[in-house]
């Protein structure tokens, strides 16, 4: 089963993301803040990251830098209401860009369409 | 006199030149110097980071590398997240006073150089002669396709002048439409164009040749000036000596020449000013099919040019309220100490 990890602030948006990817299969964990994010990765490893990028503390960008220097390897998706975000070159180091809607289709395929 | 309103023929634009504000280099040096932007030390542009970009359309490399591989030196790639996306020619959609059209469109990302803190005025001569070239490259290919009215290359360097990765990178936009201020410039140049039977930024140059005071220097094929009405402190505009609308019709020996302006002059900023953030904007002729169909003597009116901007000042109220522009260093004391 891959292993997914979801980084989002909004606890109600975890829950909704755990139960429907959960249910596309996929081992989800769920954590609220940046960081988790790299004491987790030096714990356990995963197939997939999903990050949001405005979150308090440590934004989403610069926390994709740091795994970057971590683990290459890892692909990661952002995961963000704001498409302004676009400008800034370094999402570049994330492997698709996907904005929030009420749908989670357009994930659910980005997240399928990396792990293949 | 405190200050003075001056007039840009080309743009239409005026601008206060407050003299009595008026500020030296030493005066808009920055307090302490621009954060990296990369702490733990990643970079999409950077060398063996290639598969974090999208395939490249364009590159300059050494024999017998591979495409999306190390063994480049100026490298094109499509923006990974772009604003405009390639597409068929959009319709135009219009609801009462509501106009829209689909986001068709190129945007593109020029990475200079293998070397992440490796500027312009760091660069040997033959390698930013390529990077020019290579901007001809991209606008030749992409005016292939003839729904994109207007292509702008420009380059941002520094956080201030909106770019968001200090590795060295330019950018090309294509649009479907031409865009609000390339027309006002087209116009105005074919107003003068009607009336003075002559091409009004040649004119502009010959004027400035005689009048000194505003010229920073020439060599063999451009003269860099700073503009009569500039609008910000130590402006500048690099013309070319040949006239033509069309900076892909720029011959090799004169993008040497243009490089060289442009690593003299951006050496010179940076000396004077501390490495202070700057853009630099191309301004050409609108795709050459629709332009000669649009204006028939476009190669006679219009004059493609580079502008050099250094961002130094701020728009607030006043610019944004009425289009005026308050310059607190004249022209002519930025032509000073740009050519000393």
């Amino acid at each position: 089963m891959k292993k997914l990890l979801i980084v989002e602030d909004e606890e109600a948006l975890c829950l909704l993301y755990k139960e429907e990817l959960s249910r596309e299969g996929y081992d989800v964990t769920t954590v609220h803040n940046t960081e988790q994010v790299l004491e987790m990765l030096g714990r356990e490893s995963f197939d997939l990251i999903v990050t949001d990028i405005r979150m308090p503390g440590r934004d989403g960008v610069e926390l994709i830098t740091e795994i970057m220097g971590l683990r290459k390897d890892i692909p990661i998706i952002i995961n963000t209401a704001y498409q302004s975000y676009r400008e800034d070159f370094m999402t570049w180091a994330a492997d698709a860009y996907v904005v929030k809607s009420s749908s989670l289709d357009e994930l659910k395929s980005k997240i399928k369409e990396l792990l293949s | 006199m405190t200050s003075q309103l001056r007039k840009d023929h080309i743009s239409g634009h005026w601008v206060i030149i407050a003299s009595e504000r008026s500020k030296r280099p030493d005066d808009f040096r920055p307090a302490q110097p621009e954060k990296k932007d990369n702490p733990a030390g990643f970079c999409p542009f950077c060398l063996g980071n290639e598969t974090k970009t999208p395939p490249e359309v364009f590159a300059l490399r050494k024999n017998g590398s591979v495409p999306d591989e190390p063994g480049w030196w100026v490298r094109v790639v499509p923006n990974k997240f772009p604003a405009l996306t390639r597409g068929q020619p959009p319709q135009r959609m219009v609801k009462g006073l509501f106009e829209s059209m689909d986001g068709v469109g190129v945007h593109e990302v020029i990475i200079e150089t293998p070397n992440h803190d490796h500027e312009w005025s760091d660069l040997p001569l033959a390698h930013l002669r390529d990077v020019l070239w290579t901007y001809q490259q991209r606008v030749q290919s992409i005016e292939t396709e003839s729904q994109y009215q207007y292509i702008q290359v420009f380059k941002n360097k520094g956080k201030e002048a909106g770019a968001s990765l200090s590795h060295p990178h330019s950018q090309i936009v294509a649009t479907p439409i031409i865009p609000k201020l390339v027309k006002e410039e087209i116009w105005s140049s074919d107003r003068f164009f009607r009336r003075a039977k002559g091409c009004l930024f040649c004119r502009t140059f010959d004027q400035e040749i005689k009048a000194k005071e505003r010229i920073i220097r020439v060599n063999s094929h451009f003269a860099v000036m700073a503009p009569f009405a500039s609008r910000f402190p130590f402006e500048m505009r690099i013309h070319p000596l040949r006239h033509s609308p069309f900076f892909a019709m720029v011959a090799d020996d004169e993008l040497l020449s243009l490089a060289e302006s442009l690593h003299t002059v951006l050496a010179k900023l940076k000396a004077i000013l501390s490495d202070p953030p700057f853009n630099v904007i191309l301004h050409q002729g609108p795709h050459p099919g629709l332009a000669r169909k649009a204006w028939p003597n476009m190669e006679s009116i219009f004059h493609w040019h580079l502008e050099i901007i250094p961002v130094l000042t701020r728009l607030a109220g006043f610019e944004w309220g009425t289009g005026f522009y308050i310059n607190p260093v004249s022209p002519e004391s930025a032509t000073s100490y740009l050519k000393g």
